[in-house]
């Protein structure tokens, strides 16, 4: 009896793994992945400020084709937008425009503003640009909002070329 | 054995390709975006709630809302305006052999007004570089 319980330590010891391999494996690798650490993550929004260019897109058939640019000011207590043709004679759309009042960080006028941009976009398809003119008293975090909201709505693209402009006058 | 596999796994997780490439300063707090981009390491300029620095070289000094010597009539004759110009001048020559930069890496203050930031994109602008990449984190 005392035999057999001798054998059974026996093949118990056998069968423990050796840790001491993995164990250096692992403080091999913590040094590493601490070197490769990244604790917050940054990313970038591509934007420019206006440059002239002289380009006009002549006598679009229809809307499917029609370019516009999406004028966008971000004001203290409201968000003011309208639309830019990029056909001579039609400058202006008169039936784009549109005011939505805003208070700082609000959620609804961001929704608001990505509901009217997505009906812009799916009207005027072929359009990617949004110039974003803010106030002066508009804090950085809230361009950068207003740049995510009218950049895209979950996988659907909006208006990813953002030009960034200081109000005229 | 554990706590060496839970390490492990939160290493992983915050593994990063270019983790040492940006160096983020007490008084400087990036806004947070739901922006996927990556950023290419260019021209920096950094408008934390303190200075002004163009590629770590400080150019100006902030308060409040104001940066010290860059004034909004006289943009041209700021120190970071030369500082661009300078940088653009030496990277376009042909002896350097590499494609000259086509934007700037903007790292602002969360904080900042419009008013603020403006005065130093105009001045980027002025300077020939008028394509950006806003430095954000990661929602």
């Amino acid at each position: 009896m005392a035999r057999l319980g001798r054998i059974r330590a026996q093949s118990e010891e056998d069968t423990e793994l050796n840790m001491v391999p993995i164990m250096n494996m692992f403080m091999v690798l913590i040094p590493f992945l601490l070197m490769s650490a990244s604790f917050y993550q940054i990313k970038a929004i591509n934007t420019s400020v206006p440059v002239h260019a002289d380009t006009y897109v002549d006598n679009p058939s229809n809307h499917e084709k029609e370019k516009i640019t999406v004028v966008l000011q971000l004001k203290e207590k409201e968000i003011r937008i309208s639309g830019l043709s990029e056909t001579p004679n039609d400058l202006f759309l008169s039936d784009l425009k549109t005011v939505i009042s805003r208070q700082s960080d609000s959620e609804a006028s961001m929704d608001e503003l990505v509901d009217f941009l997505r009906a812009l976009k799916s009207r005027y398809p072929a359009s990617d640009t949004l110039i974003l003119i803010p106030d002066e008293e508009v804090l950085y975090r809230e361009i950068v909002q207003t740049m995510d909201n009218a950049r895209d709505y979950e996988t659907e693209r909006l208006f990813p070329n953002i030009v960034l402009s200081g109000s005229l006058g | 054995m554990d706590m060496f596999t839970i390490i492990l796994i939160f290493l992983l997780f915050s593994f990063s390709e270019h983790p040492e490439d940006l160096k983020l300063d007490k008084d400087l707090e990036l806004p947070s975006s739901t922006s996927k981009g990556e950023y290419q390491e260019t021209i920096k300029i950094v408008l934390s709630q303190k200075e002004l620095r163009l590629n770590d070289k400080v150019m100006a000094t902030v308060q409040g809302r104001q940066i010290t010597g860059l004034a909004n009539d006289d943009l041209e004759n700021s120190s970071l305006f030369h500082g661009l110009k300078a940088f653009r001048i030496e990277s376009e020559k042909p002896e350097n052999g590499q494609e000259p930069p086509t934007h700037v890496l903007f790292l602002c203050d969360k904080s900042h007004s419009f008013q603020t930031i403006n005065r130093v994109i105009k001045t980027a602008g002025l300077a020939g570089y008028p394509n950006f990449q806003f430095a954000v984190l990661e929602e």
